[in-house]
């Protein structure tokens, strides 16, 4: 306050109205600049444009012919094939919640015992986002054999790396102020955690723990292709015989299955995450009897019936899953018994007469994954922001959108793959469009969700001024959700690297080819040459991401 | 600036009712006139109406029945481009400042502009050389220049309060509205605020609508004070001549010490 009662020296006219530029602005806007340009430049390389699909139009005609009639097995097979995909998604995802609560509560900063451990956790959590699940996969059948136990631990462990980050970053944001009073009254820290952290927390873990069943729901399919149980095997085993009646039939349960657990799921987490009603609830006369004098819990009304079946519900889901699944200690235990031979096949990496066409192979699956950022990019930030209630023109334009962008992120990207190799031929551009296509569903609800959670005082402030409707959005929603928007489209790039990866299993082109073509001839070396490729890469990004996300604030 | 020609009554409410929801009536027939160039303070509780009162003037909220007149034309029946162009020549001044935190302080300023601007500001393109040179002379004004390209959200809360009155002016208003706008700062603060505020309206012949929750000063900031109490005017009276304790009745609550009031309030 002292600094700013001196009055500054008068300005000669033409003064200085623009800001200075700063070094590491000026660096991030580079950094960025280059990523467009390398992401347009891929684009035109893999020659994605209208031409290349029209071209293909006869593709998609004859294959149409040969998918018709759709073949459904019959319905107890079918049954069964869903109950063991979701059974094994279900163990997936509590195997990722009960790893992630200890590794969230040491890499978060106020909860962290040690730097060091925090450090540690957070080294772990990125170690498991890094590592591809459909390489977990491959390893894991090594060790473990067939059968749904290779799938849990894959999609488990590499959950840990978004489910920890998630559950640390809320632990990170809780009110501290509860916890303070907690340890005032001389609680230990497992009771701090216990009463003062986890009640806060709660919503935000099960929300986030219901949003990666959604992915590893689309990520079990995927990995059918190497040998996971359920749908995606059946899928697999269909197209490797041709019979696509079959093939396509099980991609539509796959397709049905998704978009009604994505709405489910959808609707639960909208629940959890609402913002609680302030207002006092208005007394109402007579509704609510006195408690007796001596009653020390809670009355059973509705509500609390209500959620007592929901925890119900749930821990017989889980206990039907981890019995579905077959899951077996024994088995296990065993196996971890002959772990050194095994993991002897895995090392040293391949690096013979191969790394050549590998490192190529590496490139145009980077290429597929910054490509199919760009084609997202150019379509989701329409999509989001018309997603947007705080942007669109009408409430029922802003619920339009939402349902577009929840409808796509149901489409699992495999099924997005087939079509668009049954459109586009094998290859690069399968991979890119449907990559693109699926980050709408991502990259969309991203984008309408920051934009909605920018300061609506600021927006309230520019419509005071007599600004316009556009003038709004970009002098005052714009600024504030940029450096969100930056850190989105990063963290898509990640995940499409990932996925790039992965669709080349398919036959979308890349790097996965190898993968799996390693895997079947038992040549484990070159798997771990193609883990460490794709690790690195990975690595590569989310060190630009972290840096660019501390510059862009 | 001539306000001359402008009729008497600058701002005009008759009967003016807000609802919320069937039962939660925010205004209850509220008619009031204020004349140009007066400065006038709303006092009242926390959901007494006050807010509810500053966003009818500008229409930033729609009156469900009665009419609001501002500067000649009728708030309620203005719509688009002629809403915008009201609400040009009326500045607003926020309890919570509403600035665009990682953008620069001037550029905040800036979006003052915006109601005489055509084009969106497009985030790459910065404003006009013009309206930045006249950013940086109300910067001036409030004694910030030499924070014109530091980001907004680097200043204290003073600080901020005053880019936002610069934001305000540079929409060369008629009539200033101010929302508590010094609720959040500490006392040293919000006493360079509002004697801010109250030199810039002398000095630019504002018509000033303010709400307060400190007794005090509005009593020595202030011409006159309008009192609200659930939605209805309950005190309307020059400060001139005004005893303490008729302001503090305000406050009053059946079976309520007013001061003990005071004191839960801030």
């Amino acid at each position: 306050m002292t600094r700013a009662s001196t009055r500054p020296p008068a300005q000669p006219e033409p003064a200085k109205t623009l800001a200075p530029p700063s070094r590491r602005g000026s660096a991030a806007l580079l950094v960025i600049l280059a990523v467009l340009g390398v992401a347009t430049w891929a684009f035109v390389d893999l020659r994605i444009n209208v031409a290349t699909v029209v071209d293909s139009a006869n593709n998609a005609v004859e294959f149409a012919a040969r998918m018709f009639p759709l073949d459904m097995p019959p319905l107890g097979e079918l049954l069964r094939l869903c109950g063991q995909t979701l059974a094994i998604v279900v163990c997936a995802t509590l195997l990722a919640v009960l790893l992630s609560i200890p590794i969230a509560v040491l890499a978060a900063g106020n909860t962290t015992p040690h730097k060091s451990a925090r450090f540690g956790a957070r080294g772990l959590i990125v170690l498991a986002r890094a590592v591809p699940d459909v390489v977990l996969a491959i390893v894991f059948f090594r060790i473990f054999g067939l059968g749904a136990m290779p799938g849990v631990l894959a999609m488990g462990l590499h959950s840990v790396g978004m489910v920890g980050k998630m559950y640390a970053d809320a632990i990170e944001q809780i009110d501290e102020r509860p916890r303070t009073a907690i340890r005032a009254g001389g609680a230990t820290g497992a009771q701090e955690l216990a009463s003062g952290v986890l009640p806060q927390v709660l919503p935000a873990f099960v929300a986030n723990a219901l949003h990666r069943f959604d992915i590893n729901l689309r990520i079990s399919v995927v990995l059918g292709f190497v040998g996971v149980d359920g749908l995606g095997y059946g899928i697999a085993t269909a197209f490797r015989k041709l019979d696509y009646q079959r093939g396509m039939a099980l991609a539509l349960v796959v397709l049905v299955l998704c978009v009604l657990v994505e709405l489910i799921s959808g609707a639960i987490r909208r629940a959890l995450l609402r913002p609680t009603d302030r207002r006092a609830p208005r007394p109402a006369a007579g509704r609510t009897p006195r408690p007796r004098a001596d009653r020390i819990s809670p009355q059973w009304t509705p509500k609390r019936v209500r959620r007592a079946l929901y925890v119900a519900v749930t821990a017989l889901v889980v206990a039907a899953s981890v019995w579905g699944a077959e899951l077996s200690p024994a088995r296990f235990l065993a196996a971890l018994g002959g772990l050194d031979t095994t993991l002897g096949l895995f090392w040293p990496p391949e690096l013979g007469a191969l790394l050549p066409s590998l490192l190529a192979d590496l490139w145009v699956t980077i290429k597929i994954a910054l490509a199919a950022t760009l084609i997202g990019a150019v379509l989701a930030l329409p999509i989001g922001a018309l997603a947007a209630r705080n942007v669109a023109p009408s409430d029922s334009v802003a619920a339009t959108f939402r349902g577009v962008v929840v409808l796509i992120r149901g489409v699992p990207e495999l099924v997005l793959a087939i079509v668009f190799v049954v459109i586009t031929g094998l290859g690069e551009v399968a991979g890119a469009l449907a990559l693109g296509v699926g980050a709408i569903g991502l990259l969309g609800k991203l984008v309408a969700d920051s934009l909605e959670e920018v300061d609506p005082g600021v927006e309230l402030a520019m419509r005071a001024t007599g600004a316009s409707r556009w003038q709004v959005f970009f002098a005052g929603t714009v600024p504030q959700a940029a450096p969100a928007f930056v850190g989105h489209l990063l963290y898509q790039l990640d995940v499409n690297i990932r996925s790039a990866t992965l669709l080349g299993i398919v036959g979308a082109g890349g790097i996965g080819f190898h993968l799996l073509n390693a895997s079947r001839v038992l040549e484990f070396g070159v798997v771990t040459t193609v883990l460490l490729l794709v690790f690195g890469t990975v690595l590569v990004v989310e060190l630009i991401a972290l840096w660019l996300r501390r510059v862009v604030r | 600036m001539s306000i001359g020609h402008l009729p008497e009554a600058l701002v005009r409410f008759d009967r003016v009712t807000k609802r919320f929801a069937p039962d939660v009536v925010a205004l209850d027939e509220v008619s009031l006139n204020v004349r140009a160039g007066e400065v006038v303070v709303l006092l009242g509780l926390s959901g007494s109406g006050k807010s509810t009162l500053l966003r009818q003037v500008d229409g930033l909220q729609q009156a469900s029945s009665g009419t609001v007149t501002v500067l000649g034309s009728d708030v309620g029946k203005a719509r688009g481009t002629e809403a915008r162009a009201l609400r040009r020549r009326i500045g607003f001044v926020f309890q919570q400042f509403h600035l665009v935190g990682s953008l620069t302080v001037l550029e905040n300023v800036c979006t003052g502009a915006l109601g005489r601007l055509r084009c969106p500001r497009l985030g790459l393109f910065s404003y006009p050389k013009r309206v930045r040179r006249e950013a940086l002379r109300q910067l001036e004004r409030v004694d910030l220049a030499e924070r014109a390209f530091q980001r907004a959200d680097t200043l204290s809360g003073g600080e901020q309060q005053r880019v936002a009155v610069a934001r305000a002016l540079l929409q060369r208003p008629e009539v200033l509205l101010a929302d508590e706008p010094v609720a959040s700062l500490d006392p040293e603060s919000a006493a360079q605020v509002m004697r801010l505020i109250r030199d810039i309206s002398v000095e630019d012949e504002l018509t000033v609508l303010c709400s307060l929750h400190q007794v005090d000063l509005a009593l020595s900031w202030g011409d006159r004070v309008i009192g609200l109490r659930c939605g209805r005017v309950v005190l309307d009276a020059p400060v001139q001549g005004l005893r303490r304790d008729e302001a503090m009745s305000v406050y009053a609550r059946v079976g309520v010490d007013p001061d003990a009031v005071l004191a839960t309030t801030g």
